[in-house]
């Protein structure tokens, strides 16, 4: 963090404050543009309600696709707050301080992309969706199941939702205070019943301090839990191939940090292009950041490697014919391709570079190309495994999504846009206080003759 | 304070004062650790008689008799070898609480010879491919040796010594340095050649720098495919039907969790009878402490990633795993690893009193180590006793928990001491608290007035 530029509290709080007292020109345009792709999506899926969901590409034997990879790919979003906000302020690492925010307000929207995905969408008939958090008919056997994965995974993915929104609206707290006192009327009133009444007294600021700390230390075994529970929806079942393997748990996780943190890497870029906040954004950040995806790349790849090994190890032919299928028949072996250039032997070399590390545009490019190749690598995962491409099976299938499927996986990505857009519009999505500790708990050692950075050891 | 003293760090210690004392306290000599090293020298030799022992009445080729060595090789690799990663980690990361425990981890690094002795029998009492069990290496399928398990499991692991020593001895350095300009005859002569020039150019710090960051690197490198070998070939391949893609990762995080707990242990004993208490302090148990805990988190999640997959599929090739290394003969055994490895750390470790402690942090690292060798012998001897099985695809029967007879006790009391026996000859002549670190940490330490009371300022260089 050799890049400093020492700012005061007035000139942190207007310029991180043009967001929700300002409105820039492009602002309606681009939610115009979101509310109409959601709009078309809501469109297609009340055509699906109405016609069924022989309207989609999902037949025998491939009845998991498109809405199902977008639920994966949307729970593995969502790990980028957690990693982002908890594990870093944990470790005290200061260049989190800018993005704590935005990382834990996208994982709010992809969750609730996620809850949309899967029982909202993929079900068909989501009034029947409660069923699985109250199974009553499960006495007769024939429906809901109890000890399915599936009744696992809304209990996990809505605690992790409500630890995300508490743990976005305790760290908003002084921020809406600030808010409160620079407002009238009405807006300020609202603002003042949001802040609790915050002044910023010491007691206040330690309750704070500590409720920050314990939601990060509470939320990391959900923030496991979460992804490990989606990752045994498909681990536990032995009829699919591929599918029965132990490594799932870990290696949806290590899977989701890769797409998360690079979707956080993608949102950084669009803060400094969009509000051009790059006094608080800067080529360190994006240097730390992506020397973090290095790693968090490196071990999703080993993990990818273990997966393929132990499915060799087995020689077991239905396991061969899917890998055989995955790598060699089109299309899956050019998507399989496309996966693995675009997942990391593209971005991870290109990282390695200081000038790409450091640059906007190359990030944006490489992080955008990672979310591409782990959409791919779940789609990879459910479709294939799901195929039977394997001896005796008579209902070989194959999958090709329709035209009103990819209206409502669009919907789901325009949803997360459009929330991040109002949200920017009534909240900060910096954090201003942390930015304030940040600038105060920094200092400088003279060494010799160089000067080097240094922070107040909490 | 003078300027200087402030910008130093507390009191008058200075980086010249900081390496003179610590030179002056590596000098001591006492009796009573020359007699601790003759007692480790002759259980050392215990443990070679046991090994003939063996050897004399059972040879080399009755795999299940060699379970309980190989669990020894497989705790000293898991623990000893995992150690140097205590060292690499935070230096990686630039936490300065490591800079009095990097030196006391990597002199473990000397003791991965041990784990190589141990190991040479091991290449000859595991069984060729040609028996047909599942492999990593495609036999029959492609045209690799029978031999190969040995033959890959013998390169990494050399390669993983000569890290670990490398690392060392990199490290130690500019230390061999001081210790060569503060002594005469022989042993300056021997400080010397170690030293190999240093002069502490500009020129060797950078590079000492980055040999140490792409050693660290390389190390870890080489420890995970050191674990993915043996933990395939000599462990989950003699085993019929057991198929688990997490059991490799799950091994390398045992030895990592292993690994600082065998650190904390040897931070206890220079900080409670090594003249280094001004060194070593609550910071240094906070911070290994911290991460055993995070560690035992993580050992509960991968042992139920894979446990519930078994569990849950319920396929009989895997539930007479479970059978065998759980549920079955083994359950005892299981169910203490379990407590002392996961349960014990969870709620011990959010105990205040316990964790905001020096003997806290330590008491749990004795419960981990103790875990771990258990499960190494759950583990290797559970998957030795059923390598001879006649279907090499399924378990058919589960066999009785095989006991230690007398050569593997004698086995087992050598090797340990033989470990304890390099590492305390190692820290003699090596200094355990690294000299160089802790200078570079009192020009990165300042003492400032901030408002109404006095913070410490912490330096991170890029």
């Amino acid at each position: 963090m050799q890049e400093h530029v020492q700012l005061t509290q007035k000139q942190i709080n207007e310029d991180l404050l043009t967001s929700v007292l300002g409105t820039p020109r492009w602002w309606w345009p681009a939610l115009g543009f979101f509310v109409l792709v959601f709009l078309i999506g809501m469109s297609a899926f009340g055509y699906m309600l109405n016609q069924g969901v022989g309207v989609t590409g999902l037949n025998r034997p491939v009845f998991w696709g498109a809405f199902m990879v977008n639920f994966v790919f949307f729970i593995g979003i969502s790990h980028a707050g957690i990693m982002i906000s908890a594990i870093l302020r944990l470790t005290q690492a200061e260049w989190r301080r800018p993005i704590t925010r935005a990382a834990e307000v996208l994982t709010v929207f992809s969750l609730m992309s996620a809850l949309m995905a899967a029982p909202l969408v993929h079900v068909g008939r989501p009034w029947r969706a409660d069923l699985w958090v109250f199974p009553y008919d499960f006495a007769r056997g024939v429906w809901i199941n109890i000890r399915s994965p599936f009744v696992w995974d809304p209990s996990a993915v809505m605690t992790y939702l409500t630890a995300s929104t508490l743990f976005v609206l305790i760290a908003l707290i002084p921020d809406l205070a600030i808010i409160r006192d620079r407002s009238t009327g009405l807006k300020r009133k609202l603002y003042a019943g949001m802040a609790l009444g915050f002044r910023g007294t010491p007691r206040q600021w330690k309750l704070q301090t500590i409720a920050g700390i314990l939601l990060s230390a509470l939320v990391l075994p959900v923030f496991v839990s979460v992804h490990s529970i989606v990752s045994w929806d498909f681990a536990v079942q032995i009829g699919p191939e591929a599918w029965h393997s132990t490594i799932f748990a870990p290696y949806f996780i290590i899977g989701a940090i890769h797409s998360g943190v690079s979707a956080v890497a993608t949102l950084m870029v669009v803060m400094v292009w969009a509000w051009g906040w790059n006094k608080y954004i800067t080529p360190d950040h994006l240097d730390a950041i992506a020397r973090l995806l290095i790693i968090v790349a490196t071990a999703w790849f080993f993990f990818f490697f273990l997966e393929w090994v132990f499915a060799l190890y087995t020689l077991e032919p239905a396991e061969m014919a899917m890998r055989k299928l995955q790598v060699f028949e089109s299309p899956w072996s050019w998507l399989f391709v496309v996966f693995l250039f675009t997942a990391y032997f593209i971005p991870v070399p290109m990282w390695l570079f200081r000038g790409v590390r450091r640059s906007l545009f190359w990030m944006f490019v490489t992080t955008i190309l990672v979310n591409v190749g782990m959409w791919l690598e779940r789609f990879l995962i459910i479709v294939p495994g799901l195929m039977r491409r394997s001896e005796f099976i008579f209902d070989w299938g194959s999958y090709h999504p329709s035209i009103i499927e990819l209206a409502m996986v669009a919907m789901t990505f325009a949803w997360v846009g459009m929330g991040m857009l109002v949200f920017t519009k009534v909240f900060p999505l910096i954090p201003l206080f942390d930015i304030k500790e940040g600038m105060v708990g920094r200092d400088e050692i003279r060494i010799g003759r160089r000067i080097v950075p240094a922070s107040i050891r909490e | 304070m003078s300027e200087e003293a402030v910008h130093n760090g507390h009191g008058s210690t200075n980086p010249v004062e900081v390496m003179n004392d610590l030179l002056e306290k590596g000098s001591g000599q006492k009796p009573l650790f020359w007699r601790i090293t003759a007692l480790l020298g002759l259980l050392t030799v215990a443990g070679i008689v046991g090994f003939a022992i063996r050897l004399t009445s059972d040879g080399l080729g009755d795999t299940p008799k060699w379970g309980y060595h190989m669990a020894l090789f497989a705790l000293i690799l898991t623990a000893v070898q995992g150690a140097p990663m205590v060292a690499i980690a935070p230096r990686i990361a630039k936490a300065h609480w490591r800079r009095s425990i990097s030196r006391a981890a990597e002199l473990f690094g000397l003791v991965g010879v041990v784990s190589f002795l141990i190991y040479i029998p091991l290449i000859w009492v595991l069984p060729s491919m040609t028996d047909g069990r599942r492999t990593l290496w495609f036999y029959g399928e492609l045209n690799v040796p029978a031999y190969m398990p040995q033959i890959m499991a013998t390169l990494v692991l050399v390669s993983l010594v000569v890290t670990g020593l490398s690392l060392l001895w990199v490290s130690a350095r500019p230390d061999f340095a001081f210790l060569r300009d503060r002594s005469q005859g022989r042993r300056r002569k021997w400080y010397g050649r170690l030293a190999h020039g240093w002069i502490g150019s500009s020129q060797q710090w950078y590079w000492q720098k980055h040999r140490l960051g792409i050693l660290g690197a390389f190390y870890f490198m080489m420890l995970v495919t050191v674990h993915f070998n043996v933990s395939v070939d000599f462990g989950m391949a003699l085993v019929p039907g057991w198929i688990d893609a997490l059991y490799p990762v799950t091994h390398a995080h045992s030895s990592l969790q292993a690994g600082v707990a065998i650190t904390l242990v040897a931070m206890y004993v220079f900080y409670k009878w090594g003249p280094y208490k001004e060194y070593i302090n609550f910071d240094q148990f906070w911070g290994l402490g911290k991460l055993l805990f995070a560690l035992s988190l993580l050992w509960f999640w991968f042992w139920f990633s894979s446990f519930i997959i078994f569990w849950y599929g319920a396929k009989p090739s895997e539930e007479a795993i479970l059978d065998l290394l759980m549920v079955g003969p083994y359950l005892p055994i299981f169910f203490v690893v379990f407590f002392l490895v996961f349960f014990i750390p969870l709620w011990a470790m959010i105990w205040n009193p316990l964790r905001r402690s020096v003997w806290g942090p330590v008491t749990i690292a004795i419960s981990v180590l103790i875990a771990t060798a258990l499960d190494r012998i759950r583990v290797y001897v559970g998957a030795f006793s059923v390598s001879q099985h006649e279907n090499k695809h399924q378990l058919d029967s589960i066999p009785d928990a095989v006991l230690p007879g007398l050569p593997d006790v004698l086995i087992w009391i050598g090797g340990i001491a033989a470990c304890v026996l390099v590492y305390m000859l190692a820290a003699r002549f090596i200094p355990p608290i690294n000299i160089w670190e802790q200078k570079e940490l009192k020009l990165y330490q300042v003492h400032k007035k901030f408002h109404r009371t006095e913070v410490q300022i912490l330096g991170k260089p890029d």
